[in-house]
């Protein structure tokens, strides 16, 4: 059996939080979720600084453009930099819905742009289906590389 | 007489008299006196002050600012036009008459070109009261209407700042509110579905209601987006093919045109200078529109297009329900609906960004229609730019599943 999966999202809305852990709780994957809330946490978690020195190196990054302290964008120029992050894939998660938010995404490197969709199924079906992609389908990099 | 100016008194009559200040520039003391003598006889009190070169008018201008300025043509270190000219450069908006002996035509109308009020020969000084009455009421009459001017400009400009404000505040704050309400929205569904026969039967209903409302509002405010989007940005207007962006929207409503067996035809239509993205969502929600507000029959919609001066008009006309004409003008209104959201589903947007969009390109649009007798919209669209540019059209092919079939070319006109 495939090691269970980490998810580290980067959100400010708990609600958001809650949302996607409902949506992956009846998954196959048995991916866990970890989540911290502002951009600076996702860095000091990424870097495994303070309180995050035992954090584990998740296997996709689901990141929200707007962020408290340092905001998507910032955070993924940041990872897309540093030669030991920038193979994690970065999933843009956001309301936003600007064509000048999606096309800054991947000028920065972000793996796909997904907006949160409004209604609950829809919403859902987002969730796990990224997590069909990225931990049923695609070939990550192996860990600790 | 000194070149810094004589002062002339005013003489005593019966009849009312109307104050004056009056600057001469005169070189002769008795032509000055007679000038004054003259408008004093008829009706004026004249305060006036002489002089006679080019620095003593700029010193008396500044100290002792006239109401008209009375100016001899030939004098001898100075003309009398060149008072038009400080004027000018001191950007004193005061009447100048020419007061001179001999002035050739040619001369005279030169001077009133330059922006002299008028002109009054010496041996005729009995014509020069009217003439300075009429000079002064014109230059009443300009600056009430350069005041007018000012102030309408103001209200212009007060109108576009708060018109933007107003746009960006609704594209704010619809943008904003999206985001709990999708909290709102996806939890009320959250709750309906794992708590649903878990509660009682109430709570299934209410949960139900909240949950519908909150969706509502979603479309609402997506709608109120697209609304506030339409006027946002400047737009990039070029040349667009209607045929075209008509072969796209038919493409778009394929399935409703299918599903409802519409037939869409189009006769020939031109070019117009606007942004083709804003002139597909004008066909779209106009067709759409008629589409949907069907009758007994199959839909039958056709659009057409005829020259109007600089623009073309087209008109969508359907063969559908019709709308009663006093509700020819808030049916363009957003969020007015004439039917129940059960009857025919929307929220009131989509005419109201066909007259923003039209409004945007200075265009009209209105409907024509009589109830069960089908309706017809018609608008106006810019036939070029502003510098009369117009690309010339080549071949368009139009083929809709449902709707005629043309292979002529079109050509377009200008």
């Amino acid at each position: 059996m495939k090691p269970a999966s980490d998810l580290l999202m980067v959100d400010d809305n708990p609600a958001d939080v809650a949302l996607v852990c409902e949506a992956l709780a009846a998954n196959k994957h048995r991916s866990r979720l970890h989540s911290v809330g502002d951009g600076v946490e996702a860095m000091a978690f990424l870097n495994h600084r303070d309180k995050y020195a035992n954090a584990i190196r998740p296997d996709l990054v689901i990141l929200d453009l707007n962020l408290p302290k340092k905001d998507g964008l910032a955070v993924l120029t940041a990872m897309k930099a540093a030669p030991d992050l920038r193979q994690i894939p970065v999933v843009i998660f956001s309301t936003s819905l600007l064509r000048k938010d999606i096309v800054r995404s991947y000028d920065l490197g972000a793996n796909c742009y997904v907006s949160k969709p409004g209604n609950l199924n829809d919403f859902f079906f987002a969730v796990k289906s990224m997590e069909e992609f990225w931990f049923g389908f695609v070939n990550l990099p192996p860990r600790g590389e | 007489m000194s070149s810094a100016g004589t002062k002339l008194g005013t003489q005593d009559s019966a009849v009312p008299q109307t104050k004056l200040r009056a600057l001469l520039v005169e070189d002769n003391a008795l032509d000055a006196t007679l000038v004054v003598r003259a408008l004093n006889k008829d009706g004026f009190d004249v305060a006036a002050d002489v002089v006679q070169d080019e620095a003593a008018f700029r010193r008396m201008l500044r100290s002792h600012p006239p109401e008209i300025v009375l100016a001899d043509y030939n004098l001898p270190t100075w003309k009398g036009m060149e008072v038009l000219k400080v004027l000018r450069s001191e950007g004193l908006d005061i009447p100048m008459i020419l007061v001179s002996g001999a002035l050739g035509d040619v001369t005279a109308v030169e001077c009133i070109k330059q922006g002299a009020t008028d002109y009054v020969l010496k041996d005729g000084l009995a014509r020069l009261p009217e003439v300075v009455r009429r000079a002064l009421r014109e230059k009443h009459e300009r600056s009430l209407r350069q005041q007018a001017e000012r102030d309408l400009a103001k209200k212009v400009d007060e109108l576009a700042r708060s018109n933007a404000d107003l746009e960006q505040f609704a594209y704010v704050a619809s943008h904003d509110l999206q985001e709990p309400l999708r909290m709102v929205t996806a939890y009320t569904q959250l709750l309906g579905e794992r708590y649903r026969g878990k509660l009682d039967e109430n709570a299934d209903k209410f949960i139900g209601y909240a949950s519908e409302g909150a969706q509502r509002m979603q479309v609402l405010i997506q709608d109120l987006l697209a609304f506030s989007r339409v006027g946002r940005n400047e737009p990039t207007s070029k040349t667009v093919d209607c045929n075209a962006v008509m072969q796209e929207v038919v493409q778009t409503l394929a399935t409703t045109i299918q599903e409802s067996g519409a037939s869409v035809s189009y006769a020939e239509l031109p070019a117009v200078w606007a942004d083709r993205t804003q002139v597909a969502q004008l066909f779209q929600n106009l067709i759409g529109n008629a589409i949907k507000f069907r009758g007994e029959k199959p839909p039958v919609v056709a659009v057409q297009a005829e020259a109007a001066g600089e623009r073309w008009q087209f008109s969508v006309s359907d063969n559908g329900i019709g709308i009663a004409s006093e509700h020819a003008e808030n049916i363009f209104v957003v969020f007015q609906r004439l039917h129940a959201r059960t009857e025919y589903p929307g929220n009131g947007i989509g005419l109201a960004i066909c007259k923003k969009i039209v409004e945007r390109y200075g265009g009209k649009i209105w409907m024509e229609s009589q109830p069960g007798q089908g309706s017809t919209f018609k608008f106006t669209l810019p036939a070029h730019g502003p510098d009369g540019k117009q690309e010339v059209k080549a071949d368009a092919k139009h083929d809709s599943k449902h709707g005629a079939r043309q292979d002529s070319k079109s050509e377009v006109q200008r």
